[in-house]
Order: structure tokens, then C-alpha cells, then sequence
């Protein structure tokens, strides 16, 4: 190991608050810049792309990579952290499972597109004018990254060595691992640095020994009593699948827990896990009383899916394009 | 026609670059701003419950 350790943050297609996440672990920054050096992050310092290639292969101790993978420049970010770097962590919902920007894999890339471009009410765009990946300016060529066909979490497309979950990460977990790489004890690889439990297990309201749902509720329309289990008041929560560590924030602040953290161990499909949790604790008797309940739960792609579409056994699912209905 | 290229525009978030381009005497002929970055929110919001969408447009962005 070397005297000093190196330190990257890459961001892609991300929001910001994950480099918001790095800046509020407070004065735990000054032990970091003790410990190492950051020899990459555009989002704080003025970092280029050719700074990051004279890097020896592999000599940044951790690359930590924020948001999805959403253009081939992401694609190329991606694999250009990977060999400069030692061991590079998914920093991030986006990174781990792709977040809240892979919610659009419902769509295809030039759906998106066509809403963005052609029929949101903000636009006036009556040419159809298109971002173009090359545009030949009477002064010079102009270049944009070319958009994949939908949203990736990092290890479909790299290796990875650590998850941080969360959106944005919590304060201790970063702390954690950036403690574990100091001491040197680290976690087997592909380990989420987190808890290893589900968020019901630290979540202080009260549940009663067999959860019983009769009614689906939007939570607006609920006297949400503050002490009490939400699922148990009919008001959908991703805790039971979720994994823990995030101290239940969103439900100590009077709101369910939306996945964040993504699954917990040994599940595959955080979608199917919610759902199996959904029907264990709802009570019908006959089909049509299940679909009764189930038909008020108004958004199951997206409370199940809220974080984590680009890690669905799902993979793309397709919406009607209609156009004309817009 | 010489062209200077920032790209990306650090210490901000979100994802731009700039194209400069300069005339034979070194002044500016034409400056471009790209903005490189598609996600998609203006579909995917769609047909969400509206009170979800407190939780879903603030990673529109995060800082």
C-alpha cells in the first residue's frame, strides 16, 4: 500500500447529492485528506478527462462512481475508473442498481426523447429539432455522447468491488468505508456496505405480530398515526425488502420508505420481494376482495421499482408509445 | 478556426460542455454550450401519484 492513499469520485448520470453526501461527512473530511489524496472529482475541483488518463493503471486506491450509465461517455467513465483504480465502489443508488434515472427503462431511448424533445408542454419545438451526436457548426464540428438503450447500474457494466447504498449515502456508511480501507479490514468483495437486515428492523413505530392490510391508502388521505406501523394503516412501505442502515429516516419523518438501499441479501428482485411481502400481509378472502385492495396500491412499478428497474429480473419493460395522445 | 474545448464544465453539478471557437485574430467567432446528459423525468413522472413526485423530481438535482 502506498504512504498516501488515492482517492476518485465519477460522476454520471446522477443528481449531485451523492457528492453532497461526501461533503456532509463534516470535519470526517480533514481525517480524509490526511489519509488520502483526491486525484479526481470534476464536481469539486477542476478535474478533466485527461487528468484521470495519466493515472497509472490501478494506482487510485478506491474509485468511487455515482449515478447510472446512461451514454457511452458514461460507458468510457466507467471502464477508465475501472483500470485506474484498485477497487472501484458503486457509490449510490444510481451506481448500485440504477436509481432513480433507470425508472425510464420503461420507455425506450427515443420515447424519452420524443417527450423531452417534441411534446413536454415547456418546449416550443415545431421543427422537431433533435440533439444530434454530430453537428457540423459553420465554425466546427460539435460532439455529443451517444444515449444507450436504457439506464445501466454499474456492474453491468464493469466490475465492482463495494456498494454504498442509499440516496444519497449515509454519512456513517461512507465513514465506514473509508475506515475499512485505512485499517485495511475489508469486507469480502461485492459486499453493500450497509446493514443486513430489513428497514422494519430498525424502524421505531409499532407493528403488531401479524400485519393485516384490508385497504390500500394514498397516504394524503390517511390521519397517519405517527407511532404506528404505515403498511399496517394501508399505506404502501418498501421497508420489509429493503435493506437496513439508513436508521428508517423516511419513516421516522412521517414518510414510507421507498427502497432506497435496495434489497436486502439473497434477493434477486427487489419488484418480486415487495410484492411476496404485499401478499403476506393482505387479507382477502376471495380473488375479487385481493383485487379490490391491491387495485388501490396505485403505482406498484413504482414503489417496487422506485431505485432499482436497471437490476429488475424485469430488464426492459416497454410503455405504449402513443404520440398522438400526447 | 481554433477551438477551445471545456469539457466537462467541472465544479458544478449537471453535465455540460462549451465550444469556443476563434476567429485568425484570436477573438471569439462562436461559443456553443452542450448539454451532454439524458435521463428522462419529463416521461417517466408521468402517471406517478403526485405525491410521490416530491421524492422522485429533487434527484433532478441533488445539490
Amino acid at each position: 500500500m502506498p504512504d498516501k492513499f488515492k482517492f476518485a469520485f465519477m460522476p454520471s448520470a446522477s443528481c449531485g447529492g451523492c457528492e453532497i453526501a461526501i461533503v456532509d461527512i463534516d470535519e470526517v473530511i480533514l481525517k480524509v485528506a490526511e489519509l488520502a489524496d483526491i486525484v479526481y472529482w470534476p464536481t469539486a475541483l477542476d478535474f478533466k478527462d485527461h487528468h484521470l488518463e495519466a493515472l497509472p493503471d490501478g494506482s487510485i486506491t478506491v474509485g468511487f462512481f455515482n449515478g447510472a450509465v446512461r451514454n457511452d461517455h458514461d460507458v468510457h467513465h466507467a471502464k477508465l475508473l475501472r483500470q485506474k483504480s484498485a477497487f472501484v465502489v458503486a457509490f449510490g443508488a444510481c451506481a448500485q442498481m440504477g436509481g432513480i434515472p433507470s425508472l425510464g427503462n420503461f420507455w425506450t431511448t427515443e420515447e424519452l426523447a420524443h417527450r423531452m424533445y417534441d411534446t413536454v408542454p415547456s418546449v416550443n419545438n415545431p421543427e422537431g429539432t433533435r440533439p444530434q451526436l454530430k453537428y457540423d457548426a459553420p465554425e466546427g464540428e460539435l460532439t455529443l455522447p451517444r444515449a444507450m438503450d436504457r439506464a445501466y447500474a454499474l456492474d453491468q457494466v464493469i466490475d465492482v468491488d463495494y456498494y454504498l447504498p442509499g440516496c444519497p449515502p449515509q454519512v456513517k456508511w461512507i465513514v465506514a468505508a473509508v475506515e475499512a480501507v485505512a485499517s485495511g479490514e475489508l469486507p469480502p468483495k461485492g459486499t453493500v456496505i450497509a446493514g443486513t437486515k430489513a428497514v422494519c428492523d430498525e424502524c421505531p413505530r409499532e407493528r403488531s405480530e401479524e400485519k393485516q392490510v384490508t385497504e390500500f391508502k394514498r397516504i394524503h388521505l390517511v390521519e397517519n398515526d405517527p407511532e404506528k406501523c404505515l403498511l399496517e394503516q394501508g399505506i404502501m412501505c418498501c421497508g420489509p425488502a429493503t435493506r437496513d442502515g439508513c436508521e428508517a429516516a423516511c419513516v421516522t419523518a412521517g414518510q414510507a420508505c421507498r427502497g432506497c438501499f435496495g434489497p436486502t441479501d439473497n434477493v434477486n428482485d427487489m419488484g418480486a420481494k415487495l410484492a411476496s411481502a404485499i401478499a403476506s400481509i393482505t387479507v382477502a378472502d376471495a380473488q375479487e376482495e385481493a383485487d379490490r385492495i391491491l387495485g388501490h396500491l396505485d403505482d406498484p412499478a413504482g414503489y417496487f421499482y422506485r431505485f432499482g428497474l436497471a437490476k429488475s429480473m424485469l430488464g426492459v419493460q416497454r410503455g405504449e408509445f402513443k404520440p398522438e395522445a400526447e | 478556426m481554433q477551438k477551445i474545448e471545456i469539457d466537462p464544465i467541472s465544479r458544478l453539478e449537471g453535465h455540460g460542455k462549451i465550444a469556443i471557437f476563434l476567429d485568425d485574430a484570436g477573438d471569439v467567432a462562436e461559443a456553443y454550450l452542450q448539454i451532454p446528459e439524458l435521463r428522462g423525468f419529463e416521461q417517466f413522472c408521468v402517471g406517478r401519484p403526485v405525491e410521490e413526485l416530491p421524492r422522485i423530481t429533487p434527484r433532478i438535482c441533488g445539490v
